[in-house]
């Protein structure tokens, strides 16, 4: 449902994404692997529409999505949790999940998708009243998750939620994202943790300064044992 | 291959040169020809000048508003006017004056540079903390300034006679003193941005962080520069002073501190190319839009008289130009002259020296 | 001296300030940006009710709500026509922009009006007084009161409980965020703009009423004191701009109590004093958030 063309974006000179394609189907979970600086972020910006593409396509469901505003990419139906969480510190918990769902109407809806934040989200009942900038890494994770969820999207991007927990929260917030893709959501996964992401993905992209290097399901890359030579260098 | 020295060094000060000429040039026609009107106008553009420079060494320089640079301008007017008028003089505008301040007689020159001076160390008093503050607390503390400023020279009766009329100032500023002058300080600008202080300044306006991460200190360097462009300010509002001859506080608040963004921001502020350009368009403007509000009311062309046209008529295209151009008419770019044909052998000659390596 | 008509006095001036501070952090809150045309916002709701006076001669709650809409449209339509396109360019483009929008709304005061300053009819009520506990207490000062407390408690009901108000505090917390889960920008913007105008057209009734008189330079004054006010509780919040207004309040009247007579005259240069201090030392101001925040580069 999503289709990215040879992607191309520039931050002035510097070309942060040079050709990348790749394509998600639906209910499957696709993870975008790299270093530091391979340009993951920024091609999850691109779709975004938080920043803007210098060439290529990106088509999700039939529509183009380039030079769409942030906003008119979440109406299309894409959802994204960026790096670093990104809620709102000064507003509760309960506020932070409300405006998730501004771009739904129904009241009931809301209710009920409050009812299932919390089976899923345990700890965000708890902490309901709570404002966010009190909460704990983990628990700002889960709350930037289930924001995001609160708008239904179709495709769900997750940039490095795993990144700054600790490894217990680590566990739970993979067992999260499985848990999510078990019911049938559709996931495009932006990750540093490469060990649990090959565990978890249906199939992988890695990048590497700005292109695709390889792609495959798991098996085949760890087959290949190219992903250690990318990550720790090539064996002269 | 030799490219001569001569050519390098007139290349990289063409600058000054290119600028310099068309107002010296300026400065001969109108003293030739003009009438008294346009001679004062001429003159008063070469002093508005120097104020703009100086807000530009250090607004384009380190990318920081200084909305009080026009305050410093008023300091200086006033403090050279004290100096350099006469004691019968100030006995009669300034009623209650200081003793101390009533005996002081200075000659022109040295009233105008005690008013730099001091305007000089009243930044070096204050603004140290400010330099420290980000983008929105350092606006606000610096307009913040400008109205301590305006307060004071408002309020202080026994120094500036309070918000009425200051006269009996002698016009001492005539258009060679001011285009004079202007070059002098257009000199100064440019030396200073290609210094090792001003190199240190336009690198923090670059990258803040990674400025610091070189060991600038920055605080420090935003400190000096401004020192050095309030005492440009109140250089020029001792020359202002002395060409206008009677002022109040307010001909140095909010409607100056406008008319100075003006012609720095139409220029474009990185360069002083940009404040040369943008004094002389937006005077011309000015004077252009004034002497159409002028005929209007003195021959009634419309039922009502029209006051503030000018004024409406700047802010609305300093508006487009921030919309459609904000960085002014020369974009930061200074004009130059750049030898081509020296140029391109010096690249000829170096491909040789590549190709046989 | 602390009478129950100084304390009045003191809570109708705190309220009223409190209200201006309000109107001047919505807007930066979201733009990280000072509107300096938000002093002509007042004046323009002026010169709305010495117009709309008049012409039209209408009862004085018509020519009130006229002007609260005048400044509500002014406001929207100088963020549709300058500030919008100016948004993407830097903070400094904007408020260079809100200046000149501040110079030329003034000058056209000037021009399509008179540069003489016009009378305004108040309502009778505005002149008549109460007599409460022995103290003489002008009406003008619990209409103000009222009216004052009432937007205050309005206003933060909006921001508490209604989806636009945790919108609009959500984009001051991270406006890139906010239009990722799909609020429009321009909405959010607008909104604070015309709420910003909505503030100052209330202002506008109660700060000239002081004087029954508008002139083209009025909105200075509102300026300065919602400046100061912000600074003093805090430029991140609206509890704390509320909370500067009637700091300033009570500052202002200390000052006036503490300094000797023949500094009395600088008082305003004392109170950017303390905006001074208070920036250089503690900007984020007297009223401390539950969090704190860093913008960074």
């Amino acid at each position: 449902m999503l289709r990215v063309d040879n992607l191309q974006v520039r931050y002035g000179a510097i070309a942060a994404v040079r050709d990348v394609s790749l394509e998600v189907q639906q209910g499957e979970l696709v993870a975008l692997i790299g270093v530091n600086g391979a340009g993951k972020t920024t091609t999850l910006s691109a779709i975004a529409g938080t920043v803007k593409a210098l060439s290529g396509s990106i088509v999700f469901q039939g529509q183009s999505l380039i030079g769409k505003s942030p906003e008119a990419v979440l109406r299309l139906g894409i959802a994204v949790v960026p790096e670093g969480r990104d809620i709102f510190p000064s507003l509760t918990v309960e506020e932070n999940l409300r405006l998730g769902a501004f771009s739904r109407h129904d009241r009931n809806e809301y209710r009920n998708d409050l009812k299932e934040t919390f089976e899923l989200f345990p700890i965000l009942q708890e902490r309901f009243h709570q404002m966010g900038g009190t909460l704990s890494g983990g628990e700002q994770q889960q709350l930037a998750i289930a924001r995001s969820l609160m708008a239904h999207p179709i495709l769900l991007m997750l940039d490095e939620p795993s990144l700054g927990l600790a490894p217990t929260l680590v566990t739970q917030i993979f067992g999260l994202i499985v848990t999510l893709r078990s019911r049938g959501a559709t996931i495009l996964l932006v990750e540093q943790n490469v060990q649990r992401t090959l565990q978890i993905a249906d199939r992988v992209y890695l990048l590497n300064t700005g292109r695709i290097e390889l792609q495959g399901t798991p098996a085949q890359l760890m087959a290949e044992g190219a992903i250690k030579d990318v990550y720790l260098g090539k064996e002269k | 291959m030799k490219t001569s020295r001569l050519t390098t060094w007139l290349s990289s000060y063409s600058t000054i040169i290119i600028l310099s000429v068309p107002l010296l040039i300026l400065a001969a026609l109108t003293n030739l020809f003009a009438d008294y009107l346009l001679l004062r106008i001429v003159t008063a553009l070469f002093v508005s000048l120097i104020v703009v420079l100086g807000m530009q060494l250090f607004m384009g320089n380190s990318g920081i508003l200084a909305w009080a640079h026009v305050g410093f301008m008023g300091i200086g007017a006033y403090v050279s006017a004290l100096c350099s008028m006469t004691p019968a003089m100030k006995e009669i505008a300034i009623p209650q004056v200081y003793p101390f301040l009533l005996q002081l007689h200075l000659p022109f020159w040295a009233a105008v540079l005690v008013g730099a001076a001091v305007a000089a160390v009243i930044a070096a008093l204050v603004s140290y903390p400010l330099m420290r503050l980000s983008d929105a607390a350092g606006a606000i503390s610096s307009f913040a300034l400008l109205i301590i400023i305006n307060s004071v020279l408002v309020h202080w009766d026994r120094v500036t006679n309070g918000p009425r009329t200051l006269f009996g100032i002698d016009e001492l500023t005539n258009i060679w003193t001011a285009v004079g002058c202007a070059i002098l300080v257009l000199i100064l600008a440019y030396l200073f941005k290609e210094s090792s202080l001003g190199l240190r300044l336009r690198a923090s306006r670059a990258d803040y962080y990674a400025a610091s991460a070189v060991g600038i200190n920055i605080t420090l360097v935003r400190y000096y520069s401004f020192i050095i462009s309030a005492a440009i300010a109140g250089f020029g509002g001792g020359l202002y002073a002395h060409y206008i001859t009677s002022f109040t506080p307010n001909a140095f608040y909010l409607t100056e501190t406008f008319n100075v963004l003006a012609m720095l921001v139409v220029g474009g502020t990185l360069g002083i190319s940009g404040a040369v350009v943008g004094s002389l368009a937006v005077t011309i403007a000015r004077e252009g839009m004034r002497a159409i509000e002028n005929n209007i009311n003195l021959y009634h062309l419309l039922p009502f008289d029209v006051i503030g046209l000018t004024e409406v008529f700047l802010a609305t295209v300093l508006i487009i130009g921030l919309i459609l151009k904000p960085e002014g008419i020369m974009a930061g770019r200074e004009l130059r002259w750049r030898p081509k044909a020296r140029l391109e052998e010096a690249e000829r000659n170096s491909a040789d020296g590549a190709g046989r390596g | 001296m602390f009478t129950l008509e100084f304390l009045v006095n003191a809570i109708s001036s705190g309220s009223l300030y409190a209200l201006l501070a309000l109107g001047l952090v919505i807007i930066y809150g979201i733009l990280k940006m000072v509107n300096f045309a938000y002093g002509e916002l007042i004046m323009f709701g002026g010169y709305v009710m010495y117009l709309v006076g008049s012409i039209t001669g209408l009862p004085w709650i018509f020519v009130a709500l006229a002007a609260v809409l005048g400044a509500m449209i002014i406001s929207y339509l100088t963020e549709l026509v300058a500030f919008r396109q100016v948004r993407a360019k830097s903070l400094t483009a904007l408020l260079i922009t809100s200046f000149a929008v501040s110079t030329l709304l003034q000058n056209a005061a000037l021009l399509i009006i008179s540069p003489r300053a016009k009378a305004i009819i108040l309502p009778p009520i505005f002149s008549t007084s109460v007599t409460l506990f022995g103290a003489t207490i002008p009406m003008r000062n619990i209409v103000t009161i009222t009216v004052s407390i009432a937007m205050l408690v309005g206003l933060t009901l909006l921001f508490r409980y209604t989806i636009l108000g945790i919108a609009l505090r959500a984009a001051a917390d991270n406006f890139r965020m906010t239009r990722m889960l799909g609020v429009p920008a321009n909405l959010v913007i607008s909104s604070a703009f015309v709420l910003s105008g909505l503030i100052a057209g209330v202002c506008s009734l109660f700060w000239i009423g002081r004087t029954a008189s508008v002139t083209p330079t009025i909105g200075l004054g509102p300026l300065i004191i919602a400046f100061i006010a912000t600074v003093i509780g805090g430029m991140r919040s609206l509890v704390g701009a509320a909370v500067g207004g009637f700091a300033y309040g009570l500052i202002f009247s200390l000052i006036g109590v503490l300094l000797p007579q023949g500094l009395l005259d600088y008082r305003e240069a004392f109170m950017f004093l303390i905006v001074l201090l208070i920036l250089v030392f503690r900007p984020e101001g007297l009223v401390r958030t539950k969090h704190a925040e860093e913008r960074i580069g």
